[in-house]
């Protein structure tokens, strides 16, 4: 690897927020031809200082040097003309658009006062095909699943010519097969003297890509230290400030009785003929790569999406459940997957979003809300999910994603349900607040609900499952016991396409 | 709640400059207009709270005064003539219900119809032609409490339109701050598929504001026509636009989701007083329009301003 420089310097940089400070006098360094991860837990200030760098925030105190410059007050075009380029969490794309007005959104090439379509169509199709990304510049970005859109992303940030690339949470929407694309683009990036910041939680995927660790906690710089000096324990005890005993927290349980069945469930082509039950006592995993029909096959059961046929049986009865109403008052929840999308309500308190499922409970005979009810519960659900807050009339949009969160999972358990359905209910949130997801789940479980957990990482399905469902492509391809699975018995069932089946059938 | 602070400023301010501003009767006269304003006012937030737009108030305003009037004049039991009204403006207030929360069409759209469809309902009642006096229909007697209860009446010293608008203020403001139904509201208004999947049934919620809306319509409509004695076509022509704003001059974001009755009074409040202000220094209309104007751009300015804190730091835009 060529000569590394300092290309970054960020020293005791502050930031406050109305009533938080989220950064208080933190340093960072990159250098060219790294890759840095940053690390910490939810809100420990990873993304603020992120946004300061890329001029989206700007600071209350400290200097920041780029390229051996140092810079007053940044704003994002700005930032991007220095060479700093974000990818966010969420994606920020422009649905309507091709792959190409994506990539030159804002820049756009121009013939006299004419758009150069042709001309912008070429050049994007170049810079794809240098990362070796499959996708026609042309393609309308909306249709294009998740890991698509990101490869998109990594390619608008590179045609400006980035050359520092801030990349938060990048794979926790890719399959195995796509973090791979990734990590070869990210390799080829330091190889050409880019320095690039990897913010991500999933600290598995480490140790193929990055070069040195920078640890924050609380809005405070703990530590940076060269990864392979560092062990993984040693990274997470400066994350969380203790010690992590367990990943994934066990409980054993009798199995009871069946509580919960689907039969011969359709709706759509990602939802086909799906037969299973749940038990008392039980946590059961939906395995499967991303797009293989489990989030659709919740989504129906809870009533969002309609049914064309088949029976969903509670305690024996069959349930004629039309809408999510319906199935709220039978006692089935659902904690969706995409929590801005569908599960908060962001410009709302927490208050306002834990009560909202609830109202039912809340209110008395005239629909009015009672608020002591209301302010017992909210009290209830922070304290059980340890949701930091300093009040629950905070708007739910302010908290960071492991405690919106936790709202998300808190709003539903305040009422009693009989089958809680978790739809990849740890997806950008850090280790401890999985942690405390999983005691949730297993406390659940104790308590004799039925739990349905679906997820894409293998690890926590087989560290907190009892029993696996695989899925792929909108059917149930295979059901395995927990207990000494091997990961790859899960995926033989999870690439199992329905060409292969057709001689079986 | 800076609007309230701005109100008593822009009160005194015309006060100085000319006393009566502080008489009795100005300070009644002014109470009584705002009121109209306010009830439409409160219709609207209802909706605009959920993220969408009635654009049909302006026309349920006029179609419910000709109705009333053309029914009262053809000697229909007065009583009988709002029950009437009433559920005809209901009707237009289910049909933008099901347009925008069951079929889906963008509110913009689905309202600027039912707008036309209850202008012309509003123009065919009586033929094309303003009605008669009422009294004509249903007696001197009979006319005359009509519009003293809707109009001139007062009752403890204070014009009964206002008492009126009290009312409604009080009953709506409870329904949207205190029960279920409030809460969905504000819910659809920030993340509709996340109500949706907390059990909120949009269509119902949706419809229900359609009907608030609706209703508060219909209440103005029998004020205007208590206050002319007969129907008037074009009464409420515009209503639907001032019921905007009046709910954003207080803070009720078009956006969805935020603001509060107590800004929509503040905003009727704020500029009534203002029109009433420049009508007592003797601005002429045009100057009175112009200031609207201004002013609704400045109170959205300045939310847009508070709220994204361009004189102050930046606060976290997650």
């Amino acid at each position: 690897m060529s000569e590394k420089e300092i290309i970054v310097s960020m020293k005791d940089i502050c930031k406050s927020f109305p009533g938080v400070k989220a950064l208080d006098h933190v340093q960072f360094e990159l250098c060219s031809g790294e890759v840095m991860a940053l690390l910490g837990e939810n809100g420990a200030g990873k993304s603020t200082l992120m946004k300061i760098l890329s001029g989206v925030y700007t600071r209350d105190e400290g200097s920041l040097t780029i390229f051996g410059k140092e810079y007053g007050d940044l704003n994002p075009k700005l930032a991007q003309e220095v060479g700093v380029a974000i990818i966010h969490q969420e994606l920020n794309m422009c649905r309507h658009l091709s792959v190409a007005e994506n990539i030159f959104l804002g820049r756009e090439k121009k013939n006299g006062i004419v758009l150069a379509n042709s001309e912008m169509e070429k050049e994007a199709a170049a810079i794809l095909e240098e990362l070796k990304i499959d996708l026609d510049p042309r393609q309308v970005v909306g249709e294009l699943p998740v890991s698509k859109q990101q490869m998109v992303e990594i390619a608008k940030a590179l045609s400006t010519n980035a050359r520092i690339l801030i990349m938060d949470e990048p794979t926790s929407a890719l399959t195995a097969k796509e973090i791979d694309d990734l990590f070869r683009i990210i390799r080829d990036l330091r190889a050409k003297g880019c320095g690039i910041v990897y913010i991500s939680h999933r600290l598995e995927e480490l140790q193929y890509i990055v070069d040195r660790v920078t640890i924050m906690r609380d809005g405070q710089y703990i530590t940076s230290m060269d990864f392979k000096d560092a062990t993984m324990d040693q990274i997470i005890a400066n994350m969380v400030g203790r010690e992590i005993k367990e990943k994934f927290p066990r409980v054993t349980c009798e199995k009871g009785r069946k509580i919960f069945e689907v039969k011969h469930l359709n709706a759509g082509r990602m939802v086909r003929d799906i037969n299973f039950s749940l038990y008392e006592g039980e946590i059961v995993g939906f395995a499967g790569l991303m797009g293989a029909g489990r989030t659709e096959t919740t989504r129906a059961i809870f009533g969002v999406d309609p049914k064309e046929s088949g029976e969903i049986i509670l305690d024996g009865e069959t349930l004629h459940i039309t809408n999510p109403k319906d199935a709220i008052q039978a006692g089935i929840v659902l904690a969706p997957e995409d929590r801005k999308k569908d599960g908060l309500c962001t410009k709302l308190s927490i208050r306002h979003n834990i009560a909202l499922p609830n109202l039912d409970i809340l209110c008395n005979k005239l629909g009015v809300v009672s608020r002591r009810k209301e302010n017992d519960m909210c009290a209830d659900a922070v304290k059980n999910l340890k949701i930091k807050t300093p009040d629950v009339e905070i708007n739910a949009g302010n908290l960071s994603g492991g405690n919106q969160q936790k709202v998300v999972v808190g709003k539903w358990l305040a009422r009693n349900s009989k089958v809680v359905i978790f739809d990849e209910p740890t997806r950008g949130i850090d280790v401890a607040a999985k942690v405390e997801i999983y005691n949730l789940m297993n406390e659940l479980k104790k308590q004799g609900i039925a739990v349905m957990f679906v997820s894409s990482e293998m690890p926590e399905v087989m560290g907190i499952a009892d029993r696996i469902i695989v899925m792929c492509d909108g059917r149930i391809t295979g059901e395995l016991d927990a207990r000494g699975v091997e990961q790859s018995e899960i995926l033989t069932l999870a690439t199992r396409f329905e060409n292969k089946m057709a001689s079986a059938e | 709640m800076t609007a309230f602070a701005g109100l008593i400023i822009i009160y005194i301010a015309f006060g100085i400059i000319n006393p009566t501003v502080f008489s009795g009767q100005n300070i009644m006269n002014l109470l009584r207009s705002m009121s109209k304003y306010l009830i439409i006012g409160i219709g609207q937030s209802y909706v605009l709270i959920t993220g969408n737009i009635d654009l049909s108030i302006g026309s349920v305003v006029g179609m419910s005064a000709m109705i009333a009037a053309t029914l009262m004049t053809m000697g229909v039991n007065p009583v009988a003539a709002i029950l009437i009204t009433f559920v005809c403006c209901m009707v237009i207030g289910v049909l933008n219900g099901i347009l925008v929360g069951k079929w889906k069409l963008p509110p913009f759209i689905a309202t600027l119809g039912t707008m036309f469809v209850a202008r012309g309902i509003a123009y065919m009642v009586n033929g094309n032609r303003n009605t008669d006096a009422i009294a004509s229909g249903v007696g001197k007697e009979a006319g005359e409490t009509f519009q003293n209860v809707f109009y001139y009446g007062k009752t403890l010293g204070i014009y009964n339109t206002f008492w009126i608008a009290i009312i409604i203020f009080i009953v709506f403001f409870f329904l949207l701050s205190k029960t279920r139904t409030g809460r969905h509201i504000y819910a659809i208004g920030s993340n509709v598929d996340a109500a949706k999947l907390s059990g909120v049934s949009v269509v119902a919620t949706t419809t229900k504001t359609y009907l608030v809306s609706a209703f508060c319509s219909f209440i103005v409509g029998l004020i205007l026509c208590g206050q002319a004695g007969m129907g008037n076509m074009e009464a409420g022509n515009m209503y639907e636009m001032y019921a905007v704003a009046a709910g954003v001059i207080g803070g009720i974001s078009p956006l969805g989701g935020t603001g509060i009755l107590l800004g929509t009074l503040a905003g009727a409040s704020v500029w009534q007083t203002l029109e009433n202000g420049l009508n007592m220094i003797g601005a002429q209309v045009g100057i009175q329009r112009l200031v609207i104007g201004i002013i609704v751009v400045f109170a959205v300015l300045l939310d847009v301003v508070v709220r994204n804190g361009v004189f102050k730091k930046k606060a976290p835009s997650k």
